[in-house]
Order: C-alpha cells, then structure tokens, then sequence
C-alpha cells in the first residue's frame, strides 16, 4: 500500500516539474519570437503592415479557393496582410464576436441572412465607399445586391450568384425521341414519358419531386409570388398556388414520375441522376463538378426552368457575399481587399475559374470562360429573370416550419391542395408576424 | 470524544476541499448560466443589440405557439416508446451475455460497438438501410413479397425509424450498466432460491429485477433525459421532416436562439423543456419507489 503512494506521489512530481518546465520554456520562447517578428513586420511594412482576419466556413476544396485568392491579394500589395480563419460554425461564433471586440473584418456571408443581421449594426454599410471608389452597383446582379440591402444601405457585394435549372439525361432524351421541355404541360409529358416501374418498384423516375422546399420556384413560374406587396404576409392561398399543387398531383400521383423518398440518403458518388434513375431535375451549378466527376456515362444537358401555364418564368436566386464587420478596427482595408476581389474583371474570373462558381460581377460573365462552355449558358440564361427569396427575416422559417410541412402532407396525400394552402398560410402569417421583429 | 470530533471536522475540512474544484466548475458552467437563461427567459434578448425586459410576454406566445406543442408530442410519444423499448432490449441482452459460456466477450464488444460510433455517421449509415428502393431492410422485406414504405419519408413510419435507429445506438451502453448490475447481484440468493424450489422465472421476478432495482432506475432516468433531448439523429435521419413528424423541442431551440436570434423566446422554451424532464424524472421515481423493497 505504502509503496503504490509512493510511486503515485513520485509520478505526481515528476509530472508537476515537467509541467513547471515546459510552459515556463513556452512562455520563453513565445515572447522571444514575438517581439523580433513583430519589429520585421513594421520595418518591411513602412508604415505597418495591416493584418486582416477573413472568416468563412468552407472547409476543403472552398478553403483552398479562398486561399488561393487571399494569396493573390496579399503578392498583389505589401501594405495588407490577409488571413483566411476557417470558422466551422461561423454565424454561431460571429453572435458572440461581433460585439466583445472579436469581430472578423471580412466575413463569406450568406446572402439570405443581412435582413436579420443589419439591423442590429454588426455589419458596415458600403455606400460610401463605393461612391468614393467610382464603383458602379449597375455591374453587378440587381436581385443580389437587393438582398444585401437593408434599409436603403448596401452591406456587401456578391460573391457567387445561383439559381435551379432543370438537368436532364440526354440519352434517355434521344431513346425516347423528346426535345427538353420549355413548359409545364412538355415537363408533364417528358417525365411520364420517361418514367419506368418494374411492378412496384420504380426504376427509373422521370422527374424529381424530392424537394417540397422548391415551391417558390414553381409558384414564381405560376405567376404568383410568396408575400403579399407590402412584405408581411404569405401570399400564395390562390389559384397560382393552386395550380403547383394540381401539377404537383399530376406528376406524383396520376402519371406517378416520382416516388417520395426515392432520392434520401443518396450520396454523391449514388445520386440519382449520375446513376441514370432519374430522368429530369431541378438543381443547381454546384452540382456540375459532381456530375462531371462521377458521371463518366452521363451525357446531360441543362435548359432554363419550364415555364408555367401563363408563360410566366421563375427560378430562386441565392449565393454568398462579402461583407465587412462593424466591429472591425481595419474597415478600409477591408473594403481594399473587397473591391480588389470583387470589383476587378481579372480578379473575379480569378475566383470563378478556381471556385467554378458564376461571380456576381456582370463584366466577367463575357470571358470566352462561360461563353464557350455550354453549360454555363443555361443558368445565365435563368439568372436573367430569378428573383431572391422574399425580404422578411422571418421567410425561411415560414417556409421551413410552416409552408413545406403541410406541402409533405398533401404529397403523401393525406391533405387536399385547398386544406394545405389554407393551412400553410395560417401557420406561416403567424410566424411571419412571431419573426418579424428585429430591431 | 474531543479527538473524534477534531478528527471529524479535519475530515470535512478535505472532503470539501476535494470536492471544491468540481462544484466550482458545476456553478460556474451550469448553475449561473440557469438563473442568467432563466433570467434572459423575461427578456427579448438578441445576442447582439437589444435585452430589454418584456415581463411575461415570452411565456404567453409559448400558449399559441401550435408547433412547439407539436414537438412536444413528438418527443413525448417517442419518450413512451423508447424508454421502455430501451429497458427491456438492454437488460435481455445483459441476461443473454451474463453467462460465463465461450466467447461471450466478443459478443459483448459487438453490442457495444453501435455506441461508439458517432451518432452522425451510423444516421448516415441508416439512411441506407431504409433506403425505400434500394435499402437493405426493403430488400429483405421484399423477399416475402412485401413492399416496404420509404421509412424516412412517410410520416407514420419516420418516428418509428428514428426510434429503431436511436435504440440501435443506446442499448449497447444500457447493456454495460445492466451488466455491473447482475455481477452484483450476490449468489448465495439465487442459491438459496434454487434450495426452496424457485424456478428460473420466479428467481428473476423475486431476485433479479428488484435486486437491479437502482440500475433501471440509473437507466431509465438517463433515457428519460436523452429522449427528451432527442436531437442529432433524428435531425440527420430526417430533418425533422415529413411534415414535422419528428421534429424536436431541441431542434425547435437552437433554431429560434440561433438563426432567427430570439434568444429570450428561445430560452422560456428551453425552460418549458427542462420543466418537462423534471415531471417525467418525477414520475419515473414514483413508478420505481412504487416497486417492493429490495431484499
């Protein structure tokens, strides 16, 4: 018993001096590296060299892109030092940065989120540089720039712009001798028409219906529009509504192109539409690096999404932008690094030949880069007329936790289209109005 | 008798030094951020700009807020099936590999194994499985002629698959437990069952269970919590779909603290949630005390 304490006490020891020592070598040798690097910077620097911190949450493959640009930006200028932080969660560690002296200077931002975050001045308005530098907003998508508005101020510029187009298979295409459709009734057709079911298995479906959540699109393609004009209430309980519904019900339940839950779970290199047992499909341009990798036997082609019964288009337009934070002690630097990024023709096609993402700086889309590559085309074609989710902070929990539910319900058929959309308004004008205060 | 007590209050003295460190860390990560959440609950705090005091007007929106209570079913009915379920599939497996036969400890560690995976990439590993095409349980299923509904997608089964896959997960530690229980179950009862004529059964029912009687309890309480709680695989299983069939009071939270930046309304809810867990611990103590006397 004796000797276990002493072997324990002697290990203690030994642990506690380790201890002792290397944190005080620790402690040495950090202060002795500090202060000579620190003494460089500003000698090689002249008057000092600005460091900026740069926070986005794409790991992997966008890291590297981010890097590759942020290196360009740092060989182009000796008076700017950029860092690229990947933040895994970032808007989750920004909430508590943003106001305790943290706060990143340049922040990958997802559009969608500045009408709940300006407000609260945790972003920095551009307007005047922008005014001040001669940069023109007529140079970039109009929808983009809207959604990182707030209040008449601009508090970014866009980093990519995207938007659905409809994808499909060419070669089931030419078996079946069918041109891509232009519109809802030739969609209707084409995917009944391309459908196979083995007994009651499906084996092919000819179109997705997988994604409840792109109903906007399809009530914009409708004529219709989410909320009402004056932006506080849902606005789609009407025969345009109704009308995606009766197409919806057509597709699944009549022609039966669609099998629900028939694309969950399936990964990359097993999608549905890479393996050929989905004919048609609504997606966007970050799936064609996947497609092209793991599609060796896919032959696809991609138009812009049909229109609806009234010749109406629609697609929803996302993407990310930069932006600069409140709390930054380096705001015009900032803005240096934004502007070289996102306001220059070279840099722009710099970062959209690394990413393969569509800039949302208009001058770079004329490079022969997406001009010869036919499956660019199609999106800028449908760029033309997307439009951004509506402007209300509470939109997508409306369309999360109010309007899908009940569009999954009337899919599996256990709700009819008048009940789903009744239903979908009082649940979503209720939590529009629960969300919609801010300030 | 002086010695005695001098002696006893030396021993305090440490004792309460020991346990310092700890309490320390518990009031300071747990007990303050109660009362603060608690407090934040009256307020309309943001995170970011504003923490004004608006009296009780969070817990009245709580009153007409239908989906919260709809998770609140979720979580509830999921609690009813689970918690049971749970009990039961452990302490029978705990019977099964308590045996001291060839082996048995490769088939512990194989009931174990579930548990160490990370409860993201076995969800991931599901999603396959009750893939309604191409999946493995469809697969055999269809080998009796039957076509199996897309489990996931379907909102009668979806909460009944989270509860196969979570149940998948849990039992193996639940096992572990009931384990260190029955090796701690003296043999000379079973003898001298066995000597007044007890059959197997009986020596379960009068020795086994109530002798185990403070492990169900362990284990129940604790599945109790973590049903409530449910979050991580039901989120990657299904997102909380179809129709809000399993979404989650926890999901519910993080979204409204998180996202939307209601972190004073998100906080009365996660008040509403703890208040649940206590009721149900409650009842679970009652049930278990409810129980005879251990002998």
């Amino acid at each position: 018993m004796k000797k276990w304490i002493g072997i324990l006490l002697t290990c203690a020891m030994v642990l506690a001096v380790l201890a002792g020592c290397s944190g005080n070598n620790g402690g040495n040798g950090g202060g002795g590296a500090a202060s000579p690097s620190s003494g460089d910077q500003s000698n090689s620097g002249g008057g000092g060299v600005v460091e900026l911190t740069f926070w986005g949450d794409w790991g992997g493959e966008g890291q590297k892109q981010f890097e590759t640009m942020v290196d360009a930006f740092n060989k182009s200028q000796d008076k700017i030092r950029v860092k690229y932080v990947l933040q895994q969660d970032m808007i989750t560690k920004f909430l508590t940065a943003a106001t305790s002296g943290g706060s990143p200077d340049v922040m990958f931002w997802d559009r969608w989120r500045t009408n709940l975050y300006a407000p609260k001045n945790v972003l920095h308005p551009i307007d005047d540089y922008m005014a001040r530098d001669g940069i023109s907003t007529a140079d970039y998508y109009d929808e983009a720039l809207k959604e990182l508005s707030h209040d008449g101020k601009l508090y970014g510029l866009p980093l990519t712009v995207d938007a659905r187009a409809l994808f499909y298979n060419k070669k089931m295409f030419a078996d079946a001798g069918l041109q891509p459709p232009t519109n809802w009734e030739e969609l209707a057709t084409a995917a009944k028409a391309l459908t196979k079911w083995n007994g009651d298995k499906l084996e092919v479906a000819g179109f997705s219906l997988g994604d409840a959540g792109l109903f906007n699109m399809y009530n914009q393609q409708a004529g219709g529009q989410m909320l009402n004009a004056s932006n506080d209430a849902t606005d789609f309980n009407n025969d345009k509504g109704l009308s995606v519904l009766n197409l919806w019900d057509r597709l699944l339940n009549q022609d039966k192109v669609y099998k629900i839950g028939f694309e969950q779970g399936l990964g990359e290199g097993t999608d549905a539409f890479v393996t050929g047992k989905l004919a048609m499909n609504y997606t966007g341009p970050w799936m064609l690096s996947t497609y092209k990798k793991y599609g060796q036997d896919l032959d696809f082609g991609i138009v812009p999404p049909p229109a609806g019964p009234n010749g109406d288009k629609g697609s929803v337009m996302g993407g990310f932008g930069l932006v600069i934070g409140e709390g930054s002690k380096h705001k015009e630097e900032a803005w240096e690094f934004v502007k070289w990024w996102l306001a220059n023709k070279d840099n722009v096609l710099l970062w959209a030949k690394t990413s393969l993402n569509i800039p949302g700086y208009k001058p770079a889309l004329d490079d022969p880069f997406f001009k010869d590559d036919p499956s660019w085309q199609p999106f800028l074609d449908t760029l033309e007329f997307a439009k951004i989710r509506p402007q209300h902070p509470g939109y997508s929990i409306m369309e999360g936790d109010g309007l899908v539910p009940n569009l999954q319900l009337f899919l599996e058929g256990k709700q009819d289209a008048a009940t789903t959309l009744k239903k979908a308004q009082e649940q979503g004008d209720r939590l529009l109005k629960d969300n919609a205060d801010v300030k | 008798m002086i010695r005695s007590r001098k002696l006893h209050a030396h021993q305090a003295r440490m004792a309460y030094l020991f346990i310092s460190p700890a309490i320390l860390l518990f009031s300071v990560f747990t007990v303050v951020p109660v009362f603060m959440a608690f407090y934040l609950s009256f307020t309309n705090y943001d995170v970011l700009s504003r923490m004004d005091w608006v009296g009780l007007s969070n817990y009245r929106k709580l009153y007409t807020d239908t989906l919260l209570w709809q998770t609140f079913r979720n979580v509830l009915f999921y609690t009813v099936i689970f918690v049971p379920l749970n009990i039961l599939t452990s302490l029978l497996i705990a019977l099964l590999l308590n045996k001291a036969i060839r082996g048995v400890k490769v088939f512990r560690t194989l009931n174990y194994l579930p548990t160490l995976t990370s409860a993201v990439a076995a969800a991931t590993v599901w999603l396959w499985v009750l893939h309604p095409e191409f999946g493995l349980l469809n697969g055999f299923l269809s080998y009796f002629g039957v076509t199996g509904p897309a489990w996931l997608s379907e909102t009668r089964t979806a909460m009944a698959s989270v509860i196969m896959v979570t149940l998948w997960q849990a039992v193996g530690s639940n096992m572990v437990i009931y384990l260190a229980g029955l090796q701690g179950v003296p043999d000379y009862l079973y003898e001298s069952a066995k000597l007044d004529g007890a059959n197997a059964v009986q020596r379960f029912r009068y020795i086994t269970w109530p002798q185990l009687r403070p492990t169900t309890f362990l284990v129940s309480t604790m599945s109790i919590i973590g049903a409530l709680q449910l979050f991580d695989q039901a989120f990657v299983l299904t997102q909380g779909g179809p129709a809000n069939a399993t979404k989650t009071p926890v999901y519910l939270i993080y979204q409204q603290g998180f996202n939307q930046l209601q972190m004073g309304y998100a906080s009365a809810q996660a008040f509403v949630l703890a208040l649940a867990i206590l009721i149900f611990s409650l009842i679970n103590m009652r049930l278990s005390k409810a129980e005879e006397p251990i002998v």
